[in-house]
């Protein structure tokens, strides 16, 4: 157990340095996961001053965009095309050669990144907070702020568990790019990224509870939020595990199976 | 038990045939034709823990994909493959920790990073204690004479010195089997001497087992006993580089220079009918490719025709005898 803590927390140094390595890169992606939600702010803030009838004031609406920048960097994920490229052009073949579950490198890719955007895109959090200080309310309850960290902490695994088990689907479809493309329009539509999901209408409800997409983004600031009662709370906590074990099932399937078909091409 | 154990390998690609052009792309969006290609067909071998064995073929011949399949990277797709033990297919953690692959195309390590942190990496996925780290480190980095690389991004570093590199990673756990894909390709005359001198003293020092591909016959030549001929995924040949000579070319090549003038066409007629004449920019030497038996009784019988300055027998090279056989070319020496 120590070794693969230790070599996990190897792993995840190991990309925390190349996460670095690539500075430009990573400079555009970091500036675009907080773009897209200060703009989608600064759009209904000015459908709600124009006396649009929203079933959320401008505090709320300032609280949701700030923390959804927040919750997108935490569950934020690209292995899965990494994943793709490395599976079509036979890169795979290097994790598959060392003695480490191959889903290690994609997992500490991962956390590597949010260990070096986190504390770069906090204080950008806080200049934009400190800007809409006025409007910004945030919870006092303890309680829900457990709440939503175990949310995140879900949130994160499945939108990970998401995109890797579409990316390994490259085992027997060459180019997954399309798909991606169609995952994350779904993403910015059912997660709640471009607008929160309580501005549809009614008759979508039952459907927005239950698709996956919700759980990686949306449910961690509907906990902190406090807009669901306990039942609503332990269901969605309920669907959210189920979720992550789901996709957990499907990426070993997949595997057991793709890495029948896997093909190593190249030298 | 063998180090290695293959018994009716196959392995079969599954692709699909698209026609050319812009109609046979919109035809392939509703019809596909696949098609099976195979890449190991039937292949059997053993090798013995400590041997260093060569495989060869051309390209295309199923090298890469049998070295893919006994480290674990492929699937069989039928046939059995045991190493040290292990079936290779089934990645058990305790069977790659014995194992290396180097691919001299493909980079094993990561490139933005500066290789030290790969080995840093490697010490806790092979579970190496401090101390065997830090001595296997030293060992192979004097080896290698590295010791100015390990702290540089790999991107920035030149081919020969990646290749280093790459060794130095593959070999820091001190691999009992090592899997080696062309090595050797790009690099200097000059380091290709040096890798083939580090391996040759790995095997002698640690018994490590090394199964290598190559398209340059200096380094078979210089590591392998043994050596393995694939070719259109079928075995070809087992057994050592004088074996493989003698079995496929018959001949030995008789070079004679002589000192003022050649013998004339009538005498060179006089030698024994089954000797055939290989081409020669000197006019004064004569390319002679002899079968074995005669080539005292024709050397003596030149040495009478004239003045000789030089005489040279050789075996005929071993590439052109690879060279004749992944041709189809039934008498090897012959024409040159």
């Amino acid at each position: 157990m120590m070794t693969h803590v230790r070599m996990f927390g190897r792993m995840v140094g190991l990309n925390v340095t190349m996460t670095i390595a690539y500075r430009a890169a990573f400079f555009a992606l970091m500036v675009s996961s907080v773009i897209q939600p200060v703009v989608s702010l600064l759009v209904m803030l000015t459908i709600e001053s124009q006396g649009a009838d929203l079933p959320f004031d401008r505090s709320q609406l300032v609280t949701y965009y700030l923390l959804l920048s927040f919750v997108a960097i935490c569950t934020g994920c690209w292995v899965g095309e990494y994943l793709a490229e490395g599976i079509r052009d036979g890169e795979l073949s290097n994790t598959l050669v060392r003695p480490v579950p191959y889903i290690y490198n994609f997992v500490t890719n991962n956390i590597g990144e949010k260990i070096v955007k986190l504390p770069l895109l906090l204080p950008i959090l806080i200049v934009i907070a400190l800007l809409f200080r006025s409007e910004l309310s945030l919870p006092s309850d303890p309680l829900r702020w457990i709440g939503f960290g175990i949310a995140v902490v879900f949130a994160a695994a499945t939108a990970f568990l998401l995109d890797f088990a579409l990316g390994s689907l490259a085992f027997w479809i060459k180019d997954v790019s399309g798909l991606f493309r169609i995952k994350d329009l779904l993403q910015g539509l059912l997660a709640g990224q471009f607008v929160p999901l309580a501005l549809f209408p009614p008759a979508f409800a039952p459907f927005l509870e239950v698709q996956p997409f919700r759980y990686t983004l949306s449910f961690p600031l509907e906990v902190l939020a406090g807009t669901l009662d306990g039942a609503a709370l332990v269901r969605g906590f309920a669907w959210q595990i189920g979720y992550s074990v789901v996709l957990w099932l499907c990426y070993r399937v997949i595997w057991h199976y793709g890495l029948k078909s896997y093909e190593a091409v190249g030298r | 038990m063998p180090a290695i154990l293959v018994d009716g390998l196959c392995k079969t690609y599954r692709s699909f045939r698209k026609a050319p052009g812009l109609m046979g792309a919109v035809r392939s969006l509703i019809w596909r034709e696949h098609v099976l290609r195979e890449a190991v067909r039937d292949i059997s071998f053993v090798i013995e823990e400590g041997e260093v064995v060569g495989f060869l073929g051309p390209n295309g011949a199923g090298k890469t994909t049998t070295l893919k399949m006994l480290s674990g990277i492929l699937h069989p797709s039928k046939g059995r493959a045991e190493v040290l033990g292990f079936t290779p297919s089934q990645r058990a953690f305790a069977y790659l920790r014995q194992i290396s692959m180097v691919m001299g195309q493909k980079s094993m390590l990561w490139h933005e990073i500066p290789t030290y942190d790969t080995l840093l990496v490697h010490k806790e996925i092979y579970r190496l204690d401090d101390g065997s780290f830090r001595r296997n480190l030293d060992e192979l980095v004097e080896l290698l004479a590295v010791e100015d690389l390990l702290r540089v991004p790999v991107r920035n570093l030149s081919l020969g010195e990646r290749m280093k590199m790459e060794l130095l990673a593959a070999l820091l756990h001190q691999p009992r089997v090592l899997f080696l894909d062309e090595p050797t390709i790009g690099l200097d005359v000059v380091s290709q001497a040096r890798l083939r001198g580090f391996l040759r003293e790995l095997n002698r020092k640690f018994g490590t087992t090394i199964m290598l591909t190559s398209h340059y016959m200096d380094d078979i030549q210089a590591l392998c006993q043994r050596v393995l001929l694939i070719d259109h995924g079928q075995l070809r040949f087992d057994g050592s580089l004088n074996e493989l000579v003698m079995q496929s070319s018959p001949y030995k090549l008789l070079n004679v220079t002589f000192a003022n003038t050649p013998p004339s066409s009538q005498a060179l007629a006089m030698l024994d009918p089954r000797i055939s004449q290989r081409p020669s920019d000197d006019p004064l030497r004569l390319n002679l490719a002899v079968p074995r038996e005669l080539i005292a009784e024709t050397t003596a019988l030149l040495l009478r025709m004239g003045q000789v300055a030089d005489v040279g027998i050789e075996d005929v090279p071993i590439e052109e005898v690879i060279g004749a056989l992944f041709t189809g070319q039934e008498q090897i020496g012959v024409a040159a």
